[in-house]
């Protein structure tokens, strides 16, 4: 006797059978020739769109590291995949986000976590399970003063960007005497400030005014009438983009002028110069990295210029030295690995401690502590809505430029 | 010279902060209800002028005629269907309603428009008028004549219509009023309307001035709060009182203590008035 009912359920669980072995077998099969990158990004938060652009540089890696056929890990293909989670711009949940990668989540290798707080909080526990750590985002010394086995890192030290500034400011401007400093209080504003402070010192300038403003102040009015007042011909201003067009905003409303304007790390970026529109002219800035470099790379990139092209293909937008650095880290960990032939930890630190290669990101080689200390940071300015490099001598493209109004 | 300079910097600003307080002071007055959506209708608000100069070239003025029916529409609806069922409950609960409101609001805001930092440029620029070295930003002036404007048509509002006056008797006594035939529910759902209209309003005149993304609708809440501790409840002159003594204390502060304390400074002053005037400014015992 035939029951349609009987049948229908004998077909849908011998369906749901098939399912799930098929499953079990694509998972068995995956779990074997991937490697796992964890990634922990302020994806949510105050920090988003920081965590947008180094998923977007973590993604472009992966993409053009799997079109290839994957990581060569002594002879065998390995597909890249990257786990990422979501720690809320909060720090010591990144920290716990970076456990909870390596204990459960079982991946092979970490990226570090957005800018030098998080990071260096996160590398305490790949230290502690002993998983290499590539740090994108992380500039200021004091992370890396660990002196961990497991942590590298992309970014100079901050002097390294603001001495070629002021020295170059030096050399051009003869009459500015004068600088004032307004920085945001937050662990990487202030501390470009700092460093700023002491260049300028060191190089005759005086300091007529260093102050910092809190995160979240929404208007700057006050502070810009003070400093308006003692008639500085240097104003240099760190913050992140929405404070830097806010007072770039008023700087004009007040009709500051000066001879020279620096911010940072805002003119870096293509939305700070869509969104400051004329007034973004003559700002000048200095960064890690700029889509003008001409290196030719060793890494699965090639040249700056191949980079740029797939990432403008990619994504429609230039890539800014952010993007540039988690990129890079993808391929530095594909070399390194390659280099040992093995998914074995420690080897793949090793390579990487004693990584010295050219890429398209620059030249790169790790201190004993783990910060990169080949990279040569270029100065750059606004100029007719692009930015132009002014420093170093080797990929200079103009001159710079006196008088922002 | 400084002194004056930084004097009329902080009676503009205090202007906007007012601005962006009126409506969140509305209707926490009326409806007894904390609404934390209040910095994402700024930040949409802004928005809106931001679209609507970019893709349509319309002026923000005119984006203020569309903003405040669209908002009024949506807010009245908000408090028709959602809140009311609510408002009853102690204030908690409304509290967590338009924390989740805010929520939803925020991360669709983030979803379609991206965490980006945009700005909205007139062209040409309306630049800065200068009377002996004194500098005065006319898009700020123009916020400041607008704010103090909608400030007046609410004041008249609230005096002179029949709506108004229903809404000042449901703030004063919403059993009596009950009583003498006014429809509370409804009278609500009025009032909430318009705090999201000049909420609306305030962001459309804020997208002049300050950079636009969903992540500052926090930074606008917040000011909102204080103003309304300050200034008093509900009052529509003490809104104005507060922005202007908010702003004069950050300026003054910036100033002679540096920028990093201005902020301190601020919730300082907040929690001093909440323990010797928790009435505010301009508030009457009672309302609060």
């Amino acid at each position: 006797m035939f029951h349609p009912r009987l049948a229908l359920k004998a077909f849908s669980a011998s369906l749901l059978l098939a399912a799930a072995s098929l499953g079990a077998a694509m998972s068995g099969a995956s779990a074997q020739d991937v490697i796992r990158f964890g990634a922990p990004l302020p994806i949510t938060g105050p920090l988003a769109p920081e965590a947008v652009k180094q998923q977007q540089g973590y993604d472009l890696w992966a993409e053009q590291a799997n079109k290839a056929g994957g990581i060569n890990v002594g002879g065998k293909k390995y597909k890249v995949e990257i786990v990422y989670s979501d720690y809320q711009s909060n720090t010591p949940r990144s920290v716990q986000t970076t456990e909870q990668m390596i204990t459960q989540d079982k991946v092979n290798f970490m990226f570090g976590p957005f800018g030098s707080g998080a990071a260096k909080a996160a590398s305490t526990i790949a230290e502690k399970y002993k998983v290499p750590m590539l740090a994108a985002t992380a500039s200021s010394s004091q992370v890396y003063d660990q002196n961990y086995k497991y942590l590298f890192g992309t970014f100079t030290p901050n002097d390294t960007l603001t001495t070629p500034l002021t020295q170059l400011v030096k050399a051009k401007a003869a009459d500015v005497k004068k600088v004032a400093i307004l920085a945001r209080n937050d662990l990487f504003p202030l501390a470009i400030a700092q460093e700023m402070e002491k260049s300028a010192k060191a190089n005759g300038l005086e300091v007529v005014y260093f102050e910092k403003y809190a995160i979240n102040t929404l208007d700057h009015s006050a502070t810009l009438s003070q400093i308006k007042s003692l008639n500085p011909q240097w104003v240099f201003v760190t913050g992140y983009t929405n404070d830097l067009l806010l007072i770039r905003k008023q700087m004009v409303d007040q009709q500051m002028k000066a001879g020279v304007v620096t911010m940072i790390a805002g003119p870096a970026y293509q939305e700070f110069i869509e969104s400051a529109g004329q007034s973004a002219e003559n700002i000048s800035s200095a960064s890690w990295w700029h889509p003008a470099e001409q290196y030719n790379g060793k890494d699965i990139f090639g040249s700056t210029a191949n980079f740029v092209k797939l990432f403008k293909d990619k994504y429609k937008l230039e890539p800014d030295y952010a993007h540039a650095s988690a990129a890079v880290c993808g391929a530095l960990f594909q070399m390194a690995i390659e280099k040992a032939g093995s998914l074995d930890r420690d080897k793949v630190r090793d390579e990487l401690a004693k990584m010295d290669v050219v890429t398209f990101w620059g030249p790169v080689k790790f201190g004993a502590n783990g910060q990169i200390n080949s990279l040569e940071p270029p100065v750059f300015q606004i100029q007719a809505g692009k930015p132009v490099v002014l420093f170093p001598d080797a990929i200079k493209q103009g001159e710079f430029k006196l008088g922002v109004n | 010279m400084l002194a004056i300079q930084v004097l009329i910097n902080a009676l503009v600003l205090g202007c906007l902060y007012a601005c962006i307080a009126i409506g969140f002071s509305l209707v926490w007055g009326v409806l007894n209800v904390i609404n934390l959506i209040h910095g994402s209708f700024i930040v949409l608000g802004a928005y809106l002028a931001w679209g609507a100069y970019n893709s349509l070239g319309l002026s923000p003025w005119y984006a203020l005629l569309i903003a405040a029916p669209a908002f009024f529409v949506f807010g009245y609806l908000l408090q028709r269907l959602l809140l009311n069922r609510v408002i009853t409950a102690p204030v908690l609960v409304t509290l967590t309603l338009t924390f989740g409101l805010d929520l939803i609001l925020n991360n669709a805001m983030i979803y379609y428009f991206k965490a980006d930092y945009r700005k909205l440029i007139l062209n040409p620029p309306t630049g800065s008028i200068s009377i002996f070295d004194v500098v005065v930003p006319v898009d700020r002036l123009i916020a400041t004549a607008s704010a103090l404007a909608l400030t007046f048509l609410l004041y008249l509002l609230l005096r002179r219509s029949k709506v108004g006056r229903a809404i000042v008797a449901v703030r004063l006594d919403r059993d009596a009023a009950v009583l003498m035939g006014v429809n509370v529910k409804s009278i609500y759902a009025v009032a909430f309307g318009l705090g999201a209209a000049l909420a609306g309003c305030a962001g459309v005149l804020m997208a002049l001035i300050f950079p636009i993304s969903p992540l500052t609708s926090s930074a606008y809440l917040g000011k909102a709060f204080v103003v309304c501790v300050l200034g008093g409840l509900g009052s529509v002159s003490g809104a104005l009182a507060g922005g202007i003594l908010l702003a004069l204390v950050e300026g003054v502060g910036s100033v002679y203590l540096g920028p990093a304390h201005a902020v301190t400074l601020s919730f300082v002053l907040l929690i001093i008035f909440l323990v010797v005037r928790p009435q505010g400014l301009l508030g009457r015992k009672g309302f609060e």
